[in-house]
């Protein structure tokens, strides 16, 4: 079968009718990034997968704007296929109505089916069935393909099971080996019935039957964890694997984690230990004082000289006290220490009087002027006359000379003072000291800090040589560590699994066995040759079953293979091999790359595109074998990864292919960087092809408003 | 060569026929309609069960079971 034509009428970016017609083989279509590609693709799969809704967003925008108001238009993609000589067209469509500028209403979509037969013939028939008809579900499901990723439609595990088993090679057996399953347990109820008819052995019969029933269920019980244990030996290993390429920079990683941390431990406490603050100190640590000492000097200076002066004025004083007390007492003698008179007797008057007669009318003696007798009374007088004078400042004989010992206290403080000296003169030591401390561990602290840099710079590139995150490189050790140890309980879980599936096995067999023997003495004889044929011809229609599957898988695996070396042509590449796994009620088929009977570390994105096309390639291959009919094949941009040599190495291969092959690459395209023009290289020239189109978008146009947005296609 | 002999062939290719029924390659049918002649009772069930399953009216499982085993009890 092979697509003919498409035509795509005002879908998105294709306004008006744009038609491809495609030849057998292999049909390219070039195409900028958002030219117009891929847009082709999904109209393609809108006419075999669109649903009924939002059909408005799929309407031109040019169409429409180039619409009156309340005028419609079809919005189409059609396809025109050649199958058995008879060529089929399919179109989908919708009408759009403009409602408002920019607004459009649309009718449910309708597909129309004609079919033309070799004399030209047409018929209109239900479109629904005849895409139905022309492209199987299954068909289409390995018929299309948008980008790299969908490509790996394989790594769902029972997606390649399913496959094979659509295959009717391979599922033709199916239904064998299950009616082959229901004869024999048939027969083997048939021979059960009649042994049980013998009561003799009835009791042993029952017992052997629950023993049987006990093994079975304890067999599959030990096969589940066997399986399971076998699975996750193999994602262990797989791990591990993964793990192995990483381990080495893990552990130097770890090694030098451990070493930074080290390193930022003991900045850490250096950064304690280094104490700046200097002000505390300086009041705390009575650093301030440092200098005290000659301001002691002359404070001590001082207080000495005033202690000194103190002392002078309180000897004197004493000594004028001691005078005084001396004439005091002197005086008393001279009276003979008869106590003298007071100072106002004789009274002022009677002295006045005497001095002015000359006259001491006392003892009735001469007391001429200038005589001593006169000078005595002059003398009494005047002390009288001082008695009288009130002098405020004058000192009271009974009181100290200082009040108050400050002197003293400023002695005593003078001497505190000097015996603290002894402490103050450490201060200078111990800044020294402590400036010297810091200064040391500020370096220490700098030296630190550059190999905590050069540590950190070779952890850098230990992580920049890795391939995965560092938070991940962290774990790879640990998880290493511990997926061996994984690895070790698992290969031992398996051992003692199949070791005990094998006694299981065993036991089962020799419970069978008796179970047989009594058949044997009890049953009929045909009934029990009959389940003999019955348990064969299950075994044979298994086995064949088997085999078929095996073949096919064989198959499928050279035929990709072949695919896979042919587009990676002189590039080492692995082998694709595919591996059945018995799970629990069900068979899956697992693909890999593998290099020498090891799973590929990590194949570039390529290597696996190139894989999941050989092996789409193959499948393709074979059904049309088996089907004796070629489907076409669509692939939206399979190739991002590769570059132009390759595709160009892969079209090659493509074009040798049968089935016809539709491809939409963005390869061979050179945008003049002066003029932005855009043009086909000259390497395309050489891609064998069978035909090739250009869609391109219609120049000028605003990238910002979709209503200059036209693709124009180009036939080369 | 018809689809069911295809699946005959199949069938008849296994190594049990040989080493447990002593049946020679060379002996062996080549088509259902002959294996349905055949004289060995396995190689005929065999082919019944074809025909049940691939022939041109197919059966359901309780005939193909009584049609088999009918002819197995009365062959052996």
């Amino acid at each position: 079968m092979i697509i003919r034509k498409i035509q795509i009428d005002n879908y998105l970016c294709y306004y008006d009718t744009n038609t491809f017609e495609l030849s057998e083989g292999l049909n390219i279509i070039l195409g900028e990034n958002g030219e117009g590609k891929t847009k082709f693709f999904e109209a393609v799969d809108w006419l075999f997968n669109g649903e009924n809704r939002e059909l408005e967003m799929l309407v031109s925008a040019k169409k429409l704007n180039e619409t009156e108001i309340r005028d419609s238009f079809r919005v189409r993609v059609s396809m025109t296929v050649e199958q058995y000589g008879e060529k089929s067209i399919i179109t989908k469509s919708f009408l759009a109505k403009k409602e408002k500028a920019n607004e459009c209403s649309t009718s449910s979509f309708m597909i129309e089916g004609i079919s033309e037969n070799s004399s030209g013939e047409r018929t209109q028939v239900d479109g629904t069935d005849l895409l139905k008809r022309i492209f199987p579900s299954e068909i289409l499901r390995y018929s299309m393909f948008k980008g790299e990723a969908e490509l790996s439609i394989f790594e769902n595990e029972d997606a390649l099971a399913t496959l094979v088993s659509n295959f009717p090679d391979v599922i033709r057996y199916d239904k064998y080996s299950e009616k082959g399953s229901f004869l024999r347990e048939k027969s083997e109820k048939a021979v059960e019935d009649s042994s049980k008819r013998n009561k003799k052995n009835l009791a042993d019969y029952n017992r052997i039957e629950s023993e049987i029933s006990r093994l079975q269920k304890e067999k599959d019980k030990y096969e589940v964890h066997h399986n399971s244990t076998i699975d996750e030996i193999r994602k262990i290993e797989e791990h591990l694997q993964d793990a192995e390429k990483n381990v080495s920079n893990a552990d130097a990683l770890d090694i030098l984690n451990k070493r930074i941390r080290g390193i930022e431990e003991k900045i850490s406490d250096l950064n304690v230990n280094i104490d700046e603050n200097y002000t505390t100190f300086l009041f705390d640590e009575n650093w301030i004082l440092v200098n005290f000492e000659l301001f002691q000097k002359e404070f001590a200076d001082k207080v000495s000289a005033h202690s000194k002066t103190r002392r002078e004025l309180q000897s004197n004083f004493d000594k004028q006290k001691g005078v005084k007390e001396g004439e005091k007492k002197a005086k008393a003698e001279l009276l003979n220490n008869a106590v003298p008179l007071p100072i106002g007797v004789p009274s002022k008057s009677h002295m006045e009087e005497m001095l002015n007669d000359e006259i001491c009318k006392v003892c009735n003696r001469e007391a001429k002027k200038g005589s001593e007798e006169y000078e005595f009374i002059m003398k009494r007088l005047k002390s009288y006359l001082e008695s009288q004078v009130i002098v405020d400042n004058e000192p009271d004989n009974a009181e100290p000379l200082f009040k108050f010992n400050y002197t003293n206290r400023l002695d005593n403080l003078s001497i505190s003072h000097e015996d603290n000296l002894k402490n103050l003169r450490l201060i200078r030591t111990k800044i020294k000291n402590l400036f010297e401390y810091n200064e040391a561990r500020k370096s220490d602290l700098a030296e630190l800090n550059e190999q905590l840099t050069n540590e950190k710079i070779e952890r850098e590139q230990i992580v920049g040589k890795s391939s995965i995150a560092e938070e991940k490189l962290i774990d790879v050790l640990k998880n290493y560590n511990a997926w061996q140890r994984d690895l070790k309980n698992r290969n031992q879980d398996q051992v003692d699994y199949a070791m005990k599936l094998k006694l299981i096995e065993n036991e089962l067999r020799e419970r069978k066995e008796d179970k047989d023997k009594i058949d044997t003495n009890s049953a009929n004889s045909f009934e029990i040759r009959t389940r003999n044929i019955f348990r064969d011809i299950e075994t044979i229609f298994i086995d064949t079953k088997k085999k078929k599957f095996d073949e096919f898988i064989d198959k499928l695996q050279n035929k990709s293979n072949s695919f896979f070396k042919t587009i990676n042509i002189d590039a080492f590449t692995g082998t694709i091999v595919f591996t059945q796994k018995n799970k629990v009620n069900r068979t899956i088929v697992e693909v890999e790359l593998q290099e020498d009977g090891r799973t590929f570390y990590k194949p570039n994105q390529s290597l696996l595109t190139s894989m999941h096309i050989s092996i789409l390639f193959a499948i393709s291959e074979l059904a049309s074998e088996i089907k004796e009919e070629n489907f076409p094949m669509i692939f939206d941009a399979p190739t991002s990864s590769f570059g132009e040599n390759k595709t160009a190495q892969f079209l090659n291969l493509i074009f040798e292919t049968e089935n016809q092959k539709i491809l939409l690459i963005k390869d061979f395209l050179h945008t003049d960087k002066a003029t932005k023009t855009l043009s086909i290289k000259k390497e395309f020239e050489s891609v064998r092809r069978n035909k090739a189109f250009w869609v391109k978008l219609e120049r000028p146009f605003d990238p910002n408003n979709l209503k200059t947005i036209n693709s124009q296609v180009i036939t080369l | 060569m018809a689809r069911k002999d295809d699946i005959l062939k199949s069938f008849l290719t296994n190594g049990l026929l040989e080493s447990k029924y002593e049946l020679k390659r060379e002996e062996l049918p080549s088509t259902v309609r002959e294996a349905l002649n055949s004289d060995k009772p396995i190689v005929k069930a065999i082919a019944l069960i074809i025909e049940g399953l691939d022939g041109t009216s197919p059966v359901t499982d309780s005939v193909l079971r009584n049609q088999v085993t009918q002819f197995l009890n009365e062959a052996l």
